[in-house]
């Protein structure tokens, strides 16, 4: 039997509604708990006070320091990884030497989880923004090479052949064939990548840093300060969803071409 | 239930069935699609007697997949009456059998598991049911094949595994809903040809729709061919002829031409007036 | 024949040329030997470990940690996801919770759950339980939903009770799902073993004497514990696959 797909502005409300209800509810659980004085106040934090800690520091500029912190590295060691992944990623799927040569070492790294090899790093470039670079590099390499790799894999065989009939260059087979063909698979990797790093991030920061999110969230920790480590929690997430959010877009805007 | 008839086995005779005799009367099924009502069946009479075997053809949207759903239970919404022995039916029961066109074995329990799950809930002692399931394996034929999962069989196999599932619990009436359907042409020969031993040793009340009219004929005792839009008995007609059947005999192909004749006729509308085709001639 | 030599060859090439340029860094004085251990260090190092029980200490005690907590959160989550999969109420109520709880990263959790319950193996086993739950109770659900209408049919025409219904088609036809489920929360949870370990240095575990070493400036032994690492996390993931096979024997070879 066929249901009525047209939503009335109010059916959509209380569907929204019923969605927030529980984390409303959790929140006011937390509220209420907190303020009755059951647990010190350095443990379960009101959460105005929490509020109000990240509006502090909003305004004297340190979330601003800490988040730019975070930010660039993320930026930088995304870029660099994701360009490399999928460089390479592409490359192994092309070419059979290629892919000889690399893909059992590429197989065997990507068995190690990227957080361990943080300590290795910590050795090789200390404790500035360097090591963090890399790791976010390394978190947002295997996610876009794998990705490319299969996409480009899975190109099927008479496209390239055609191609190849018309002796087409590189530079525009590149463009014209692969690019279109592999968008959606490969900004799906990138999308993860992109978390992956920023989570790796994130834990970098936990363990080695002096300055960034993580690090933010560390200090509160050894201080007590558990207004500002839940602050911090609340804008590493809230950045995370964003992040995420956004290529979620990017991938539905540049897919639009495709037909399911 | 039917927990303590003994099982009819592979007698040489088949005993007149006493059970199974289903009546249907003035049996409607309208529904509402987009604002518009739709009529899937239009006053539908039938009475099938003990031990018949039914086939029922017809074109595409007139509804017999539709009539036995409603015979069987899964569907109850529906004008008019179904009866079986006189009982009218409410809902599913152990008494109606259905076998679907896709054999709907449970892919994770084995053949004999999968039949045994026909007995699940009647109130048999073990050894009692482990005879029970081996002689219907064998009555379709799959004696050795207790232990297989479904995957590894073929699809007539698993159609006769369904079949026998079917059976176990001593159905009434059983339904078959294009159940050769899937298969390909030489081997539904081969497994009407098994429908039909079957049912002469069982000698359960079936009814069996099919798009197939040779099949149609080759099984049935009776053929009922529908008419679509809506849903309609167009005629029935009498095969009368002993089991097993003969393939070749001149009175089956007679009867198909005529039965083709009525499905490829042209449709008359409502009021009884021909409906004229651009560019045929009316007559 | 030459093919396979060739390639053979080929995948070895690429970890050759890497040693090689490792051992050659790390004859280039005393600052690149600290980070670039000589690889005959490392083999030594590797020898040393097995031989005095270090590195089956602490690589039992990840692996300990990592299934524990697989089985209290994947347990968890299997019936938090048959309970939200076949209550459409649950659901509406538990998922968004699910949901939203999933938006933070488990990383987001780690200072919330140190400051409230500190740094002890405790602690250490709810992070890594929570991070096990989320893949099981997402999968789990999906899989009770998925049930197929075709096979319920079945259930109605033999008169299933709902409890029969779900022993006999609900729960095997979602097996799938779930083992997809719980040997995701395998690999999360190895993951996360090692991570908290890095974080929470406290007892034994290859986190731990990665995070030791490297404040010892013991490349070598940094470098057994990630190779131990990677090792482990396919040996567990391969087992995890076959113990798949074996179960769910009645699927199709070709299917998932």
């Amino acid at each position: 039997m066929p249901m009525p797909s047209h939503g009335s502005a109010r059916s959509r409300l209380t569907s929204a509604a019923i969605r927030i209800a529980p984390i409303a509810g959790i929140l006011l659980l937390w509220e209420i708990a907190a303020l009755s004085g059951i647990w010190p106040r350095q443990v379960l934090v009101p959460l105005e006070q929490i509020g109000a800690t990240l509006l502090a520091l909003a305004s004297d500029g340190e979330l601003e320091r800490h988040l730019s912190a975070s930010l660039y590295r993320l930026a930088s060691g995304f870029c660099i990884g994701s360009v490399i992944g999928v460089a390479t990623g592409a490359a192994m799927a092309l070419s059979r030497n290629v892919h000889r040569l690399l893909w059992p070492t590429f197989t065997c790294v990507r068995q190690v989880p990227v957080i361990a090899f943080i300590p290795l790093l910590i050795l090789f470039f200390d404790v500035e923004d360097s090591f963090k670079i890399v790791i976010v590099a390394m978190a947002s390499f295997f996610p876009s090479a794998l990705a490319t790799h299969d996409a480009v894999r899975d190109i099927p065989e008479s496209h390239r052949e055609v191609a190849r009939l018309y002796r087409m260059p590189l530079a525009p087979f590149l463009v014209r064939l692969i690019l279109p063909a592999t968008v959606p698979q490969v900004l799906t990797g990138l999308r993860l990548g992109l978390t992956r790093g920023w989570l790796s991030l994130v834990a970098a920061e936990l363990l080695a840093a002096d300055s960034g999110l993580g690090q933010m969230m560390e200090m509160g920790r050894q201080l007590f300060q558990i207004d500002v480590v839940l602050a911090g929690v609340f804008v590493t997430g809230l950045v995370g969803f964003l992040l995420d959010n956004s290529m979620v877009r990017i991938e539905r805007h540049l897919g639009r071409w495709r037909t399911a | 239930m039917t927990d303590h008839r003994t099982l009819r086995g592979p007698a040489s005779a088949k005993a007149p069935a006493s059970t199974g005799a289903v009546r249907i009367s003035g049996l409607s099924k309208r529904y509402a699609m987009a604002g518009k009502a739709m009529t899937v069946l239009d006053d539908i009479n039938l009475s099938i007697r003990p031990g018949e075997f039914v086939s029922i053809v017809g074109p595409s949207g007139c509804g017999k997949s539709t009539l036995l759903r409603l015979i069987v239970g899964l569907d109850t919404d529906y004008d008019g009456e179904i009866r079986l022995d006189d009982t009218r039916v409410a809902g599913t029961g152990l008494e109606r059998g259905l076998v679907f066109q896709d054999h709907r074995l449970f892919p994770w329990m084995t053949v004999a598991k999968n039949v045994e799950v026909a007995l699940l809930n009647q109130k048999l002692p073990r050894d009692r049911r482990e005879k029970v399931i081996a002689e219907h394996l064998a009555l379709v034929g799959l004696s050795d094949f207790g232990d297989a999962y479904p995957h590894q069989l073929s699809g007539g196999m698993a159609q006769r595994a369904a079949i026998a599932r079917a059976l176990t619990n001593e159905p009434k009436v059983l339904a078959l809903d294009e159940p050769l359907g899937a298969l390909d042409a030489l081997t539904r020969v081969k497994v009407q040809a098994e429908l039909q031993r079957i049912w002469m040793e069982a000698g359960t009340t079936m009814i069996m729709v099919t798009h197939d009219v040779d099949e149609a004929l080759f099984l049935g005792d009776r053929v009922v061919v529908m008419s679509p839009r809506p849903g309609r008995i167009a005629r029935i007609v009498d095969v009368d002829l002993p089991h097993p059947r003969d393939r070749a005999s001149p009175l089956l192909h007679r009867l198909k031409d005529e039965i083709l004749a009525e499905l490829t006729r042209e449709p008359r509308g409502d009021d009884g007036t021909l409906v004229a085709f651009p560019g045929r001639p009316r007559g | 024949m030459n093919r396979r030599v060739a390639s053979f060859a080929l995948a070895l090439a690429f970890p050759a040329l890497v040693l090689g340029w490792w051992e050659w860094e790390s004859r280039q004085g005393s600052g690149h030997a600290y980070a670039f251990a000589p690889l005959g260090q490392i083999a030594r190092s590797f020898a040393e470990m097995i031989a005095d029980g270090r590195l089956a200490l602490h690589a039992g005690a990840s692996l300990q940690r990592a299934l524990t907590a697989l089985l209290i959160g994947g347990s968890i989550g299997i019936v938090a996801g048959v309970a939200t999969g076949l209550s459409r109420v649950l659901d509406r109520t538990a998922s968004p919770l699910i949901t939203t709880m999933r938006q933070v990263p488990i990383l987001g959790w780690l200072p919330l759950v140190a400051l409230w319950f500190g740094n002890g193996d405790g602690a250490k086993l709810l992070l890594v339980s929570l991070s096990a739950f989320y893949p099981t109770v997402l999968n789990t659900q999906k899989g009770m939903q998925a049930i197929e209408e075709r096979y319920a049919e079945v259930g109605r025409l033999y008169g299933f009770t709902r409890l029969q219904s779900l022993r006999l088609i609900a729960w095997p036809s979602a097996l799938p799902l779930i083992f997809t489920g719980v040997s995701q929360a395998l690999a999360f949870a190895w993951i996360a073993t090692i991570g908290v370990e890095l974080l929470f240095s406290a007892s034994a575990g290859l986190g731990t004497e990665m995070m030791a070493a490297q404040v010892a400036a013991r490349t070598d032994v940094v470098l057994v514990c990630v190779a131990c690492v990677g090792v482990m996390g396919f040996a567990l993931n391969q087992l995890f696959a076959l113990l798949r096979i074996r179960l769910l024997h009645w699927l199709p070879a070709a299917g998932k």
